[in-house]
């Protein structure tokens, strides 16, 4: 397969998936875990990935994150060609570009929500220093965190985290934001809470691609992919809700 | 909040105060042990040999008939000497109010202080210097041996048997003294002025040399010396009695120095490797722990090198916090370990302060090291894909032999669950657990080789007891009349047997024109009850045995031609006599010896007399010994037969034991700091162990786990691991302390007999058993205060 897509965004296409196949080898036998994904993302889309346990979500957004590499296949994220970055440049693309949100809040306990938020601006030289903590603390504003900026991660309720990590996420003003199940450890009005700050982003402009296996959940969102065993079977779009 | 990266690394210090605490202090504990052993040694050879070199040693020594300032000067302008004096010695017994017996004083007399070319003598704690007439001025030794002041009095038996007084006025210290607790004598140097009190010739009596050239071989010394003793002594009419010619730049006490030098450079060397282990295994496990975080730090835009300079830095700060408690305090020990060592050995220190290199040394234990070990398993956490990070588990479950333990232990399935479990844990965390092991085995090898040391050294004094049949010994400053003393000694109360025996010295002519001095020939009854010698070549002597000579070990290897068969030419009582070597027998650890029967070597020598009473004695109470022979001595001397000196074989069994246990105290030393060590590294490795596992002691918790079962688990890890390196130490031990024991024997010259000790096994079970549930109860103990919450919810 040596298909050539030109770098750049063509119609407006920011992130666009070709033929991405997964295999995973680390078991006693090979499992395909991705069967050839073709997917294309415009800007400030709102996209949900839902499907069974097992299905091949996480290994798709995790693609997409650049944070496994596909077995074969082509990722073109705003122009780059994320499938041949190599470890180095993909943490530096990735801290500019995509946020990424996880399942498990993954805060570093040692840091406080404030210092926390500021850390990927640090590792990415993103702003001058002085600025990081007012940025972070708009960004907390944002996530309705500001008081308990000089908390430990540890005194924070699970929603609180998760909000704490989507502002984190935001800290290098990436245009994407990929997420993994981030309501899954929540509670429904929790959930929803962080869901509605979502929706907000997209308003923003923010493109967000969320995994979920919330039905509820996928149906509020824009556009759905129902994924089931490392193939995309089923695309709904709905029309974006009116008010918020 | 610049850097905030950096703050996390100073946060993570902080927050995980012990785990800080621990790492630092095995880190600490390794330039420690470095810094003591390297430095010590260094120290120690640096001060002893400055002092040594700075006393201006002697190559020759000459024993003879009394000479005076002229033979000096002449000896001095000799070609190829550097310096030369003359000086009066004489060993007399005295009384001191401090000690109960008699004891022996080697008298020095110098003609002016001011004027000690050789063997110089430095005045320490002194009344007046140089002492006054009637004044002793005691080597610093004494004050090993008792609790000798200025102002005590001696009570001196001279020559004539008169009683003189001398007044203790100081202490002075003289590094070629031989100390006291060596040779039970102690060494006072009196002024000429005090000779005619104690009934000597104010003349020189012995003519110390030291030659010129700095690489001198023995030979040349040797060479040179028969040139001094001709044309320097006997050409002008100074009969010799001895010449003593040192190994060139070798203090007597080198052979026992060369040996603790040896085993501090293998203690070193030991040390360092442990230490690094113990390095490698808590900054791996430190990292293993952060894998997780290493890969949110990159989802979330971390490169590898700033992730890596991160945890670089954070093990900088443990090496440099180490360094600044480990450097001191190995500083300080090490100044006890010199002022210990400077003690026994009797030598001065001017200064504890140890070269560059062990001071680069130890920074280097404490950052190059760490920060080598950490760069692995570092590059390894930076390198491993975000997924992988983020799914760690603290247990790689595709590490090689995983399979083989699983199955390995489905094969033990009526364990109970709780030891089933902490099996399982122990022998998955292998690396860690290799190290670890490693470590404590080498240690407990070390721990157990010492005791099979110390219990050669017991088995070696237990053989000389077996060749002693006698007790105790008396000898005579001239030759004495047999049947007297004999009578006189064994009607003394308590005295259940006597034999005489007749001392001399011989001298060997080589073949090749060149002689051997001074070496010990002893007049025996062939037929002899008194000593039972090992016979390794050849025969004992028997009757009618005109020529024969038996030689011990220590003669042999001095001297090769001294082979059994050979025919050699001795100077006995002046005269060349060539005798037979009919046999070889085993050595009592005091020095070369040749064995006539005494029959046969009366006859050969100018005056008649016996020099030594052998006795036998009803008690074996050591204490009851002594007084025995106290009464004896003062028997004998009421009869007008002048004692040079007593002692009883116990004592000397003592003496020699405490020559011995010089090594031991530093073999004991060496354990020790080994042993803490491996401590330290099994506290740590449990302390990790039961960090990884807070996870899955607070599932257990939640499903009903009480305290006990948790305790339980995490102390059934410790001491398998301890018991593993028990068995394994065992095996080890048994090779290593046969090797030490050896390289003891070699180093100092003395043929060691070596014995495994069984003691040193088991009582080493016990106490690594309670090291091991001591260093694993802490760490449980933490564990089983976290709560369920913190602990599912930990990282
Ligand atoms: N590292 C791995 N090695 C082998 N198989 C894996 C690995 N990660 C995931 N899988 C398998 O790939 C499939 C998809 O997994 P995943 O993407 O995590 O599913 P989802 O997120 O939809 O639950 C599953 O069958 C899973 O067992
Ligand atoms: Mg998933």
């Amino acid at each position: 397969m040596s298909e050539i897509i030109a770098p750049g965004s063509p119609e407006g296409t920011l992130l666009q998936l070709r033929e991405v196949v997964k295999v995973y080898d680390s078991g006693d036998v090979p499992f395909t875990a991705l069967k050839g994904i073709d997917l294309d993302v415009h800007t400030g889309e709102f996209v949900g990935i839902i499907g069974k346990s097992g299905s091949g979500k996480t290994t798709l957004i995790n693609m997409i994150t650049g944070i496994d590499h596909p077995t074969s296949g082509q990722i073109i994220i705003d122009g780059t060609p994320v499938h041949r970055l190599g470890e180095n440049d993909l943490a530096r693309w990735r801290g500019r570009t995509i946020g990424v949100v996880f399942q498990f809040f993954q805060l570093l306990p040692t840091l406080t929500v404030l210092e926390n938020i500021v850390l990927p601006m640090d590792f990415c030289h993103m702003w001058a220093p002085k600025e990081r903590v007012e940025r972070a603390m708009n960004l907390l504003e944002q996530v309705e965190l500001a008081d308990q900026a000089n908390k430990l991660p540890a005194a924070l309720s699970g929603g609180q985290q998760q909000r704490a990590a989507i502002a984190r996420a935001l800290a290098n003003d990436p245009p994407i934001l990929a997420a993994d199940e981030p309501t899954g450890n929540l509670d429904s009005k929790t959930a929803d809470a962080v869901f509605s700050l979502f929706e907000r982003l997209v308003e923003h402009h923010k493109t967000i691609i969320m995994v979920t296996h919330d039905n509820d959940m996928a149906n509020r969102v824009r556009r759905a992919l129902h994924v089931s065993d490392g193939e995309i079977v089923e695309e709904r779009v709905h029309r974006p809700r009116v008010g918020a | 909040m610049r850097f905030v990266r950096w703050r996390k690394v100073l946060r993570d210090l902080v927050s995980h105060r012990f785990r800080t605490v621990l790492v630092v202090l095995s880190i600490a504990t390794g330039i420690f042990a470095v810094g003591v052993v390297m430095g010590g040694r260094a120290i120690l050879l640096r001060e002893f040999n400055a002092e040594f070199t700075a006393s201006v040693p002697l190559n020759a020594d000459f024993f003879t008939m009394p000479f005076g300032d002229q033979i000096v000067r002449r000896a001095r302008a000799y070609p190829g000497v550097a310096e030369a004096m003359g000086r009066h010695t004489a060993t007399l017994r005295y009384r001191w109010p401090g000690s109960d017996a008699p004891r022996s004083l080697l008298v020095v007399a110098i003609k002016d202080f001011h004027d000690v070319t050789v063997q110089r003598i430095v005045p320490e704690d002194v009344r007046s210097w140089p002492p006054r007439r009637d004044e002793v001025v005691l080597e610093r030794a004494a004050l090993q041996v008792g609790a000798y002041k200025i102002g005590d009095t001696l009570v001196v038996e001279t020559r004539t048997g008169e009683k003189k007084t001398l007044t203790v006025s100081g202490f002075a210290h003289d590094i070629n003294a031989v100390p006291a607790q060596f040779i039970g004598a102690e060494t006072g140097y009196v002024s000429f002025e005090t000779l005619p009190d104690i009934s000597e010739a104010e003349s020189y009596n012995e003519l110390l040399v030291a030659m010129k050239g700095t690489d001198l071989t023995q030979r040349e010394a040797s060479l040179l010396a028969e040139d001094i003793k001709r044309d320097v002594l006997g050409n002008n009419g100074i009969a010799v009695l001895g010449v003593y010619v040192p190994k060139p730049g070798s203090h007597f006490l080198g052979d026992i120095f060369k040996a603790v030098s040896l085993l501090l450079l293998a203690l070193g060397l030991l040390s360092l490797l442990l230490s690094g282990f113990l390095v490698v295994n808590t900054v791996s496990a430190l990292i293993a722990q952060q894998v997780r975080q290493i890969g949110i730090m990159k989802a979330i835009g971390g490169r590898a090198s700033q992730v890596t300079w991160m945890y670089l830095g954070l093990v900088g700060i443990y090496g440099t916090l180490a360094v600044v408690i480990g450097v001191p305090s190995a500083a300080w020990a090490g100044k006890r370990f010199i002022q210990y060592a400077a003690g026994v050995l009797n030598f001065r220190v001017s200064s504890y302060v140890p070269p560059d290199w062990v001071t680069a040394l130890e920074v280097g234990v404490g950052l190059v090291v760490p920060l080598l070990a950490a760069i692995v398993p570092i590059r390894l956490g930076t390198r491993t894909s975000v997924v992988r990070a983020l799914t760690d588990t603290g247990v790689d479950s595709t590490s090689f032999g995983h399979g083989i333990v699983d199955r390995a232990l489905g094969l033990l399935r009526g364990l109970p669950r709780p030891v089933a479990l902490s099996l399982r844990n122990t022998f998955l965390r292998k690396g860690r657990l290799l190290l670890t092991l490693t470590t404590l085995s080498l240690a407990s090898a070390v721990v157990m080789s010492v005791f099979s040391v110390q219990a050669s050294i017991n088995q070696t004094t237990d053989d000389l007891d077996a060749w002693w049949r006698y007790d105790a010994q008396i000898r005579y400053p001239q030759p004495t009349a047999q049947a007297a003393t004999e009578r006189v000694v064994a009607s003394t109360p308590g005295v259940t047997g006597v034999e005489s025996w007749i001392g001399a010295l011989a001298t060997l002519d080589r073949p090749d024109g060149t002689t051997m001095e001074g070496i010990g020939l002893l007049g025996v009854p062939y037929n002899t009850t008194f000593i039972a010698p090992t016979v390794l070549a050849g025969r004992w002597l028997q009757a009618g045995d005109t020529d024969a000579i038996v030689v011990n070990t220590d003669a042999r290897q001095a001297e090769a031609t001294l082979d059994v068969g050979q025919r050699v030419t001795l100077e006995i009582g002046g005269e060349a006599r060539v005798v037979r070597v009919v046999g070889l027998i085993k050595g009592q650890l005091s020095g070369p010896a040749l064995y006539m029967d005494r029959a046969a070597l009366a006859p050969l020598l100018p005056q008649a007399g016996i020099t030594q009473t052998l006795v036998k004695m009803a008690s074996s109470d050591s204490a009851a010994q002594r007084s025995v022979l106290d009464v004896a001595e003062n028997r004998l001397e009421e009869s007008g037969y002048r004692v040079a000196s007593t002692r009883t074989q116990a004592e000397l069994r003592d003496q020699i034991a405490s020559e011995l246990g010089i090594l031991v105290a530093f073999l004991v030393i060496m354990a020790v700091l080994l042993a803490a060590v491996g401590v330290i590294g099994l506290t740590g490795t449990m302390t990790i162990n039961v960090i990884e596992s807070t996870r899955e002691i607070g599932v257990m918790r939640a499903i009903g786990a009480r305290h006990g079962s948790i305790y339980r688990i995490f102390i059934t890890e410790g001491l398998v691991v301890g018991l593993m390196s028990w068995a394994i130490g065992t095996a080890a031990a048994y090779p290593m302390s046969y090797g030490l024991t050896a390289l003891l024997s070699g180093a100092i010259g003395l043929p060691l007999s070596y014995r495994f000790s069984w003691t040193g096994v088991s009582s080493w079970l016990g106490i690594i058993a309670v090291i091991s549930v001591m260093a694993s109860a802490l760490p449980a103990f933490r564990a089983s205060q976290v709560s369920v919450r913190d602990a599912i919810a930990y990282e």
